[in-house]
Order: structure tokens, then C-alpha cells, then sequence
């Protein structure tokens, strides 16, 4: 590894750099976004490797599909509804249908993650839009370690992957060295089976400690990660999922589309559950990290009322 | 090939282009003959290709951005020997057809992009452009967009992306027919004034008759010598060209030839 790195956006670089001699063919599209990507030393490094577009997302996906024909590896890094929202064609038609070797990192996902921007800057939707694209692989890291990780394996995984990332004060979770799991799933806590808690992207931490306020309080859960969405392969989240009648997911993401579908989705095909589902349902607003998640009910005291509300009903 | 034997091919896909959606019953015939002669030049004389290894690294790629225009593509590939044995009936349009409603890369041999969807052929030729000089090659990409197609915002976007990267390897042929789905481009916009955009964006352009094949070869060199920028051909084309009934008559944007229609088209097309 080059440097310790700090939040996603950091992990990111990191992973491009450590990549960089390994795989020659590796490049990264920017719509203006190197430095927002925190990926200026890689770009002044290998300049040729650095594909400026402008301000122009749809041009940059157009320009990573181009590339991708020719063997070269792009990955598309700016904010996360850019390109999913604005170059949301382009990444289905030119990108997914086409079934091109893109690589996407979309940061400011999430309230956490776009913070005191603002709406225009945080995005709730895009795992709702990038999961209605067949082809496409979903890795949803959840804190900077893992998202380092997902950025190594989107170059080893054959096609289009989106990486959710955000605003790059992530905290930490995950031990250095921590493969990002092929299977989907990573169990954190295993106190019992009064409910199973899925967390999805930076809101685990919060997910873990309300995991530890329902234990004092004598309610005994398992908190896993879904870092992989709509995945090939849930048989290890099934598994996970029989623990428990009682199943809640917990993501940073509009209700829709995200792991909370995915969880029902799975519970519906596999084996019925009571699937309580901890997300958004409107539209953020500027704020600090911590007090965002907490006034949208993210605070752990708030998933863990959520909880023991649902499992008295 | 000499320019009476490359006129001859281009009516003869133009033909290949009207029996396809005769018998497709589908189709948008008058955006396809408008760009026959360009597609004739382009792949009878002018590309470097292996009709029978089509994803050959070192080929020149084309992406038709105005991709209704498929037709005259399919003719185009069929001829020069991309398919074996030959096509003989295209199926356009049909359930499972190798030939798609608008073109489609992994449908049909020979083509290097998806297109259909308007504006993007140019930021993916961009791509291209700069993925040959960032691996070593020397292909060229090159694209067919229409005028209507400009009004495409994502247009602008790759004409600047391959302004700022000198992509002097991307050569961009726009069919300025004059026409589109509902009216005129000038009606629509107020303007055609391709050329004068394209050079404020510091594009090397050039003006020709796109019906001219001596005209088309010879924009085609000069944009191969040009260097430091990418080119653009603007192509003063008429739509619908070489059939009398259909020549800038915008109800053939898209629409089927009756039989009487294409017994004439046989006639005013054949040899």
C-alpha cells in the first residue's frame, strides 16, 4: 500500500495507485472530479492514465464506454447521482447493455455522505437505479478499508460495477487486510436471534452500537454487512437469514431499491420473514454528519427503539 | 476503387437498404440513403478492416451515432463480406434478428457500438480516439451523426472532451440533410450553421457534398494529414437520395415502400 488513507474518497486513490503499475491498462474518467476524488497524485503520476471530460458526465461514461472497447479499464469517479442520475442512460445503454468493462465509484452517497452540501449534493437513489441495470455487480462498501477493497476487486470482476462511496469522512470499521467479501456478506455481531439487522454502506457503525443498546437491554441480535447487492449467489445471506423471523435492514438509501428491497426481495423468494425496513423516505438537507443521521433516524438509540418497538408488536 | 465503382456500391446499399425495410416492414429509409455515399467511401475504400476477424485490434472503427439509419450499415457490412455466407434476407427488425432496430454490438458482427439512442457517438468515438493513442494504435475512429442529432446536448460534450485531448485520431462526418423526425433542423432551431460551431470549438472542418465521392476522399486525406485537433466533415446530403420519390421528402424519415414503390426503387437503383 503507498499511504494510509483517510474515508472512501481517499481509499479510492489509494486503490488506484497501488493498482497502477500492476495494471497497465487501468485508467480513471474524470468530469472534473480528480480532486474531488482525491485523485490528483495519480493523475500527475501518470498523466496519460488521467482522462479529463470536463463537466460532463454523460460524456464521461460515453468516453469509458469508447475505451472500454479497446481494452483499456476505466473508472468513472465524481458524486454518485452525477452519474447515475444525469448519465443514467449512458450507463445503462452504452454501458450496461453493451456489457462494457466499466468501473464506476460514485461518492456522496447517501445523507452521511453528501452532509452539509445539501440535496444536490447527497444521493439516496442511485442503488435503486444501478440495480434495475442487468450486468451490472453492486459493491457497497461500508467504511474506507473496504471500499479500498472494492475498488481492487471492480478491476478483477469481468463487466460493469458501481461502487458506492461518499464524502470521505467514513469511519473506520474494518481491520486493514479485510478482503471485501466475495459472498455479500459479512456477519459483525453475533449475540443472538431475536432479529437479524442488515446494514448496508456508513451507517454500520451506528447499526453495531444499537446492536450493543439492544443487548443491555436484554434483546439479542446479529448485525451483518451486505456489501455485495442483488448479488449472484445469496446463499450465505440466506443462511444468515434463517436466524430470525424477525429481519431489519439499515441503509443510508430511499426505502426503495436498496438492501431493505433486496432483504424483502429474498425473505418473499426464500423464506418468510417479518422484514422491517430502516431508510429514507424523503429528501435530506445540509447538516453536519453526525446530526443528519441522527435527525433521520439513524442515531443508534433510534434503530434500536425501532427494533424493540417492532419485536413487542 | 474508382469513384464510378464506389457510386456503383453505394447505389447498390442503397437498394440493399430499401429491400430491408420493404421486406421488414420497418424502417427509416430516408436517413439511410442520405448517408450511402459516406458509408460506401468509408467502408469500400477508406477503413482499414478484416471483414473476417471484425474485432481486429488494429481496425478503424465507425460508430453510426444516428443509428436509425442502420440500414444502409447492414448493407454496408453485408457487401464488404462480414457475414458467411452472404445475407440474403435481412429480417430487420424481427424477433431474434441478427439485424436490431438500431444497431447493437453484440448482435451483429462488424459493428464496433450499440447507437440508436441520439448524441453519443461522438464522446464514445472520443473514447476510442483516445484509447488508440493511450495503447499504441493507429486506427481511426470515425462517426456519422445527423444535424437534428446536434441539438443532443451530450454532443457538445464529446466535441469539447475531444477538443481538450487533441484526438486528431476522431474524424466526425455530420449528414446535414436539413431534416428531422417532425420538421426542418432550421424550423427546429433557427439555424444550421454546423460548420461555424464545430470550428468555434476548435475543430479542423471541412464543407463538402456528401453525394461528392471524389469530395468525400478527398476531406477524408485532409483530415488524416490534420493534426493537433479532430475533424469534422460537414456532408451537405439530401435525404432520401437517389430515389425520386423519396428525395427530401421528410415522410420517408421513416416508412415502408408500397410493392409499385419498390419496383421503382429497383429500377432508379439498378444497374
Amino acid at each position: 500500500m503507498t499511504k494510509k488513507y483517510k474515508g472512501t474518497r481517499e481509499a479510492f486513490a489509494a486503490a488506484m495507485m497501488d493498482m497502477a503499475e500492476e495494471v497497465k491498462n487501468l485508467v480513471i474518467v474524470c468530469p472534473d472530479s480528480l480532486k474531488a476524488m482525491r485523485a490528483v497524485d495519480f493523475g500527475e503520476k501518470y498523466p496519460e492514465r488521467y482522462v479529463e471530460c470536463g463537466i460532463a458526465e454523460q460524456c464521461a461514461v460515453d468516453v469509458a464506454a469508447g475505451l472500454a472497447t479497446a481494452g483499456v479499464i476505466p473508472f468513472v469517479g465524481t458524486y454518485g447521482g452525477f452519474l447515475t442520475m444525469r448519465a443514467c442512460e449512458q450507463m445503462r445503454t452504452f454501458v450496461g447493455y453493451t456489457n462494457q468493462n466499466v468501473k464506476f465509484i460514485g461518492v456522496n452517497g447517501g445523507l452521511l455522505g453528501g452532509e452539509r452540501e445539501g440535496v444536490t449534493h447527497q444521493f439516496y437513489e442511485e442503488l435503486a437505479i444501478v440495480s434495475s441495470f442487468p450486468n451490472y455487480t453492486i459493491f457497497t462498501p461500508s467504511d474506507p478499508q473496504q471500499c479500498y477493497e472494492a475498488c481492487k476487486l471492480a478491476v478483477k470482476t469481468p463487466g460493469p460495477v458501481y461502487i458506492r462511496a461518499a464524502s470521505g469522512k467514513e469511519p473506520d470499521i474494518f481491520e486493514e487486510g479485510t478482503p471485501f467479501s466475495p459472498t455479500g456478506i459479512t456477519v459483525l455481531k453475533d449475540y443472538g436471534s431475536d432479529a437479524v439487522l442488515f446494514s448496508n454502506g456508513y451507517v454500520l457503525d451506528r447499526v453495531l452500537a444499537a446492536a450493543e443498546l439492544l443487548k443491555q437491554d436484554g434483546i439479542n441480535v446479529t448485525v451483518a454487512d451486505i456489501n455485495i447487492l442483488y448479488g449472484k449467489d445469496p446463499s450465505e445471506i440466506l443462511k444468515v437469514m434463517a436466524k430470525s423471523d424477525q429481519l431489519f435492514t439499515v441503509e443510508d438509501h430511499n426505502i426503495n431499491g436498496g438492501v431493505g428491497s433486496y432483504i424483502s426481495r429474498l425473505a418473499c423468494e426464500n423464506k418468510p420473514a417479518f422484514v422491517t425496513r430502516i431508510a429514507l423516505t424523503t429528501y435530506g438537507e445540509s447538516g453536519p454528519a453526525k446530526e443528519l443521521a441522527d435527525a433521520y433516524g439513524f442515531s443508534p438509540e433510534a434503530i434500536a427503539q425501532k427494533v424493540k418497538a417492532t419485536l413487542k408488536k | 476503387m474508382t469513384e464510378a465503382e464506389l457510386h456503383k456500391i453505394a447505389q447498390k446499399l442503397r437498394l440493399e437498404a430499401v429491400r430491408m425495410v420493404y421486406e421488414g416492414k420497418d424502417g427509416h429509409p430516408g436517413p439511410a440513403l442520405s448517408i450511402a455515399d459516406i458509408i460506401a467511401t468509408l467502408y469500400f475504400d477508406v477503413m482499414r478492416l478484416k471483414p473476417e476477424d471484425p474485432n481486429w485490434p488494429d481496425r478503424d472503427r465507425l460508430i453510426l451515432s444516428k443509428g436509425h439509419s442502420c440500414p444502409i450499415l447492414y448493407a454496408a457490412l453485408n457487401e464488404r463480406g462480414f457475414y458467411n455466407p452472404k445475407v440474403e434476407h435481412f429480417h430487420l427488425r424481427e424477433l431474434h434478428s441478427k439485424f436490431q432496430g438500431h444497431p447493437s454490438m453484440h448482435s451483429t458482427e462488424g459493428l464496433d457500438m450499440t447507437s440508436g439512442s441520439l448524441g453519443n457517438g461522438i464522446a464514445i468515438g472520443a473514447g476510442m480516439a483516445y484509447a488508440a493513442k493511450f495503447t499504441g494504435r493507429d486506427y481511426y475512429t470515425y462517426v456519422i451523426t445527423g444535424d437534428g442529432e446536434l441539438q443532443e446536448g451530450v454532443c457538445w460534450e464529446g466535441v469539447n472532451m475531444a477538443a481538450g485531448r487533441k484526438l486528431d485520431n476522431l474524424i466526425v462526418f455530420v449528414d446535414r440533410n436539413g431534416w428531422q423526425s417532425y420538421k426542418s433542423v432550421e424550423f427546429t432551431v433557427g439555424h444550421n450553421n454546423i460548420a461555424d460551431r464545430f470550428r468555434a470549438f476548435g475543430w479542423y472542418t471541412q464543407e463538402i457534398c456528401g453525394h461528392d465521392i471524389k469530395a468525400i476522399r478527398a476531406a477524408i486525406a485532409l483530415a488524416h494529414e490534420n493534426k493537433g485537433c479532430p475533424s469534422c466533415i460537414v456532408c451537405d446530403d439530401i435525404k432520401g437520395k437517389g430515389l425520386s420519390f423519396m428525395e427530401n421528402d421528410n415522410a420517408w424519415h421513416k416508412g415502408v415502400p408500397t410493392d409499385e414503390q419498390y419496383a421503382l426503387a429497383q429500377k432508379e437503383l439498378g444497374e
